[in-house]
């Protein structure tokens, strides 16, 4: 029965796979791009969340795993694969394990010092080591150096990218499950009431860095044969912080979180990309509302920040409240703007809203941050019971009430 | 202090200096299988730096520690805790995000013996070992009258609870020897009484060692059997609590010096 129920979730997921990859292919190739992208994003942040999130230990060099894994299959696709004679998917399979064997061993390097690091100093080192690496391949001529190396041939099976995101999700969620992920968390939780429990503080640090980066790795290789071209932009700090983002947006822990906030931070700015005014051409806006719009913003989320201090009032009442501040700030973003527009500066010239793209995503973040500094999903697993749960106002957990005996 | 058959932990000429201070200076004692010892001093006296020297958070200046009979100077937290010694926190330290249950399981999951490849992949021989020890973790509980609040977050539960909720995952571990390190503080005289009870019934029906550092003295003085005095780092007293309870230096260093 369990070996018919898992040959089944695993059916399920491969066809997924598939699935997704047979509707990418109806899609142009910017969009099959992005599909792509999304899943080696979710790759990436849902194995930073086991880094940062589980184990607690915060990494901000996820990047660097990504690009070793990248540059080190990319490397000896360049030089082996026309020798090896193999069909690509198998050598891409292939290459998959060496890019995760690779970051792995980085991984375990990095661990190594997080033993005797905690938080900021540890954040320092990972950061540092990210660098390290990207300019040490960007000063290598092996390697292509800063003008980029050219992966050939180029290898882009969709499902395997998503096939690499679902394994992801399912080994961080399958150590959770278990008692195995315990010590992960109480490492997160307390270091020395941790190692006084048994635990080994040591192994479950670098275990962590270890799988983590292995995915990342795994990641990186799939990049390489994707785009046939890596330089080292694409594995600059920015990404690294960008990863790190989804992971606290997502909710730190929270393994379904850190994969919703990667697709949506992903496709965020991207859809932004092109906007476009009803009649078809690009939406253009004056410096007058885009002001409005703004002040708009800071008007809800003070009137949402001052509701949610309210927390007893009935959900149906807190509800109607987050609708009117909604509503509230629209109106007076309206009326701002009618006034800005008389000034004159603040009128035309127009401008197009593609290029707020930025400053959206950063209006967005902050946003969510004010709001629900926890992460979308809080320390929460996405589930139906969960979801359940939000509507019906009874808290998960027992139903009896809290325990009487007072301190 | 010779090695008698039942000697279950031996200090012998303990002493840890911070810089300058000698925080615990040759501290000599041991304690017999079965014990109910109670460690006491005032404020600062190295009650606590002791329980950390015991457990491998510190590693002595000189002096060694041995635990059945075996040297255990200087070995590290976690296989101190593999060779059954744990130890509860004087400032509370559970893991306020997981469940009362989860932060026992913890102290079980030293016995786990299924590799973390098998539970990555999640396959029956993880699960069942999981069920496992969630039982035994829940036997915990029980023991310690927790198993109504097993689902709730620990850092929910009251002071109290929390406390019990220590020695709950101390226990998990299975340990010989179980150090306490201010259980009752904060406790009110109905939950004293009770915990009191409780660890009497960890000596009597579960065989273990108790170590307890406490500072209410009615607890100590009725709990214990034999008390070891520290002031200053150094031992001031040793015997039953009816001689401990008169002795002048114990006096003294409590109520400070007879004018």
């Amino acid at each position: 029965m369990f070996w018919l129920k898992r040959a089944g979730s695993l059916a399920a997921g491969i066809g997924l796979c598939f699935l997704i990859d047979f509707l990418a292919h109806k899609q142009n190739d910017y969009a099959q791009r992005l599909i792509v992208f999304a899943a080696l994003y979710i790759t990436l942040s849902v194995s930073l969340n086991l880094i940062n999130g589980i184990t607690g230990q915060f990494s901000i060099g996820h990047a660097a795993f990504y690009q070793v894994g990248a540059y080190a299959t990319g490397f000896i696709t360049v030089k082996f694969f026309e020798s090896a004679h193999m069909p690509p998917i198998a050598w891409l399979l292939l290459m998959l394990v060496v890019g995760a064997l690779a970051a792995g061993v980085a991984g375990f390097v990095v661990g190594l010092p997080s033993l005797r690091l905690r938080g900021d100093y540890l954040a320092i080192v990972t950061m540092g080591f990210g660098e390290i690496i990207r300019i040490e391949v960007q000063n290598t001529p092996a390697l292509g150096g800063s003008y980029g190396m050219s992966v050939t041939p180029k290898i882009q099976p969709i499902w395997l990218v998503w096939l690499l995101a679902i394994s992801c999700i399912a080994v961080c969620r399958n150590l959770i499950k278990t008692a195995h992920g315990l010590p992960f968390l109480a490492v997160r939780e307390d270091e020395v009431a941790s190692s006084a429990m048994g635990v080994n503080v040591t192994r479950v640090k670098v275990t962590a860095f270890v799988i983590g980066s292995m995915f990342a790795g795994a990641a990186g290789a799939l990049l390489a044969h994707q785009e046939g071209f890596i330089t080292g932009n694409f594995f600059s700090m920015d990404i690294s912080f960008i990863i790190l983002t989804m992971v606290v947006l997502g909710g730190t822990g929270s393994i379904t979180g850190s994969a919703v906030a990667a697709a949506f931070l992903f496709y965020l700015p991207e859809k932004l990309r092109d906007l476009k005014s009803p009649d078809g051409t690009a939406l253009t806006v004056t410096p007058a509302s885009i002001a409005a719009a703004l002040l708009g913003v800071v008007i809800a989320v003070a009137i949402i920040k001052r509701v949610m201090d309210h927390s007893h009032r009935p959900k149906a009442v807190k509800a109607a409240m987050y609708l009117g501040a909604v509503v509230l700030a629209f109106i007076s973003k309206l009326v701002i703007g009618m006034i800005l527009m008389k000034i004159p500066a603040m009128s035309p010239p127009k401008i197009e809203a593609g290029q707020l793209r930025m400053v959206i995503f950063a209006v967005t973040l902050i946003v969510l941050m004010l709001l629900r500094p926890q992460g979308i999903f809080g320390h929460h697993e996405f589930s139906w019971t969960w979801l359940k749960s939000l509507f019906t106002r009874k808290k998960t957990g027992p139903t009896d009430p809290a325990p009487a005996v007072a301190a | 202090m010779s090695e008698a058959v039942g000697t279950i932990l031996e200090l012998r000429d303990a002493t840890i200096k911070f810089g300058g201070l000698t925080a615990v200076d040759a501290v000599n004692f041991s304690l017999q299988k079965g014990d109910l010892f109670g460690l006491i001093g005032p404020n600062g006296a190295g009650k606590t730096t002791c329980f950390n020297l015991i457990t491998g958070v510190y590693k002595p200046t000189s002096g060694s520690i041995f635990f059945n009979g075996k040297d255990v100077t200087g070995t590290p937290s976690s296989k101190i805790a593999r060779l059954g010694i744990a130890r509860t926190f004087q400032n509370i330290r559970l893991y306020p995000a997981l469940s009362v249950l989860e932060n026992v399981v913890v102290g079980a999951f030293l016995r786990h013996k299924v590799p973390l490849a098998s539970a990555l992949a999640y396959l029956p021989g993880a699960i069942h070992e999981t069920d496992e020890l969630k039982a035994q973790a829940m036997q915990m509980l029980t023991i310690l009258d927790l198993e109504k609040v097993a689902n709730y977050r620990s850092a929910d539960l009251p002071y109290g609870m929390q406390r019990r909720l220590e020695i709950a995952r101390a226990m998990a571990t299975q340990p010989q020897l179980l150090l306490l390190d201010e259980p009752a503080a904060g406790m009110n005289p109905n939950e004293k009484e009770d915990l009191m009870n409780t660890v009497r019934r960890l000596r009597d029906e579960h065989g273990k060692t108790v170590l307890v550092i406490e500072h209410d003295m009615r607890f100590v003085m009725n709990l214990c059997e034999k008390i070891f005095v520290l002031d200053h780092g150094e031992q001031i007293a040793y015997g039953p609590p009816s001689e401990v309870r008169n002795d002048p230096k114990v006096i003294e260093a409590y109520l400070g010096e007879a004018v």
